[in-house]
């Protein structure tokens, strides 16, 4: 049997280790939002609907974070957001720009080179001892 | 509870602690969520938890828009500037011989106290957790900073110093952080 966390109790979801994963993710999140618009615009629950299709749900941030996310990468100017009307209610819908477009490329460059990294060192095999 | 009462009464948490620009796209985010989990299946009162659940306390949300706010970035950019520009007017009044100037202690002493006022507001939207009055005190903080340095800019025109280095870099200081000041409540305001 595992030994859990005082906080945990078997079964149940651990606060402190979803908050870890949270954490680890929140230098990540940009660049996963920014992928999930690059097929095209989208609105905020769809974009966290992509991002669970993409990650295939195993990836499940409190939805109310990602929208702070997404209105910091409009600040930045690496996603436009624009009001439309759908089924008779205001709906926000938020696209790439060109700027967020070269900031993905640039991220994915970034991540290929560090799982890289990391998976060479992780995988590295001692070298054999003499008999 | 009835299950839109659920969803309103998220929604009214949400509009306690947030603008309603923001708000209203939340509650069309809650409402897409709600109807993803009754075309699962589930009954009306349970799509409604799993929907409010899905999306968090209000309260985190709420801090979370505020970390990621304008006014958030305004107000940490201009404490972390202002050394910098304290200095260069430091450098400015002591080459110019401050001391000499023909202005009246009351004066002196006004200009002092609104520096520091405006440093605490700038403070407080720096390190505040409620949207509303970290936006409100970076707007303060913001216009008192301006108006400071639009004092000092009116003091060196006025008095005609000798446009020397420092007082010119002092200027330039000031002038730059007028312009972001002004851009910052611009964007705190719309957003």
């Amino acid at each position: 049997m595992g030994v859990y966390p005082p906080c945990c109790l078997p079964g149940r979801p651990c606060v402190a280790l979803l908050l870890m994963r949270a954490e680890e993710l929140k230098g990540h999140l940009d660049s996963l939002l920014l992928a999930t618009l690059e097929s095209g615009p989208r609105h905020g629950y769809a974009i966290i609907e992509e991002l669970r299709r993409a990650t295939g749900g195993r990836l499940d941030l409190p939805t109310g974070t990602i929208y702070p996310a997404l209105h910091r990468l409009e600040q930045a100017r690496l996603i436009t957001g624009s009001w439309s009307v759908a089924a008779g209610r205001r709906r926000r819908i938020y696209q790439l720009t060109p700027a967020g477009a070269k900031a993905l490329t640039g991220k994915r460059a970034d991540w290929r080179e560090f799982a890289a990294v990391i998976t060479a060192a992780l995988e590295a095999r001692p070298w054999p001892h003499p008999a | 509870m009835a299950a839109s009462g659920l969803i309103a009464g998220h929604v009214a948490a949400l509009a306690a602690r947030l603008p309603a620009r923001i708000v209203e796209e939340l509650a069309d985010g809650l409402d897409e969520a709600n109807r993803c989990y009754l075309d699962r299946g589930f009954g009306e009162e349970a799509a409604a938890q799993a929907a409010i659940a899905e999306f968090g306390d209000p309260q985190l949300i709420a801090a979370s828009f505020t970390a990621a706010g304008p006014a958030r970035r305004a107000a940490r950019r201009l404490l972390v500037a202002g050394p910098g520009a304290g200095l260069c007017w430091g450098a400015a009044l002591v080459a110019t011989r401050a001391w000499t100037w023909p202005v009246p202690d009351a004066a002196r002493g006004a200009f002092g106290a609104a520096l520091v006022l405006a440093v605490a507001l700038l403070a407080c939207a720096a390190f505040g957790q409620s949207y509303r009055a970290v936006s409100h005190a970076a707007i303060a903080g913001c216009v008192c900073i301006a108006v400071l340095d639009t004092v000092m800019i009116g003091i060196s025109a006025s008095l005609a110093l000798t446009p020397r280095w420092p007082v010119v870099l002092a200027v330039v200081a000031s002038t730059l952080r007028i312009t972001y000041g002004i851009r910052s409540v611009a964007r705190v305001c719309a957003g």
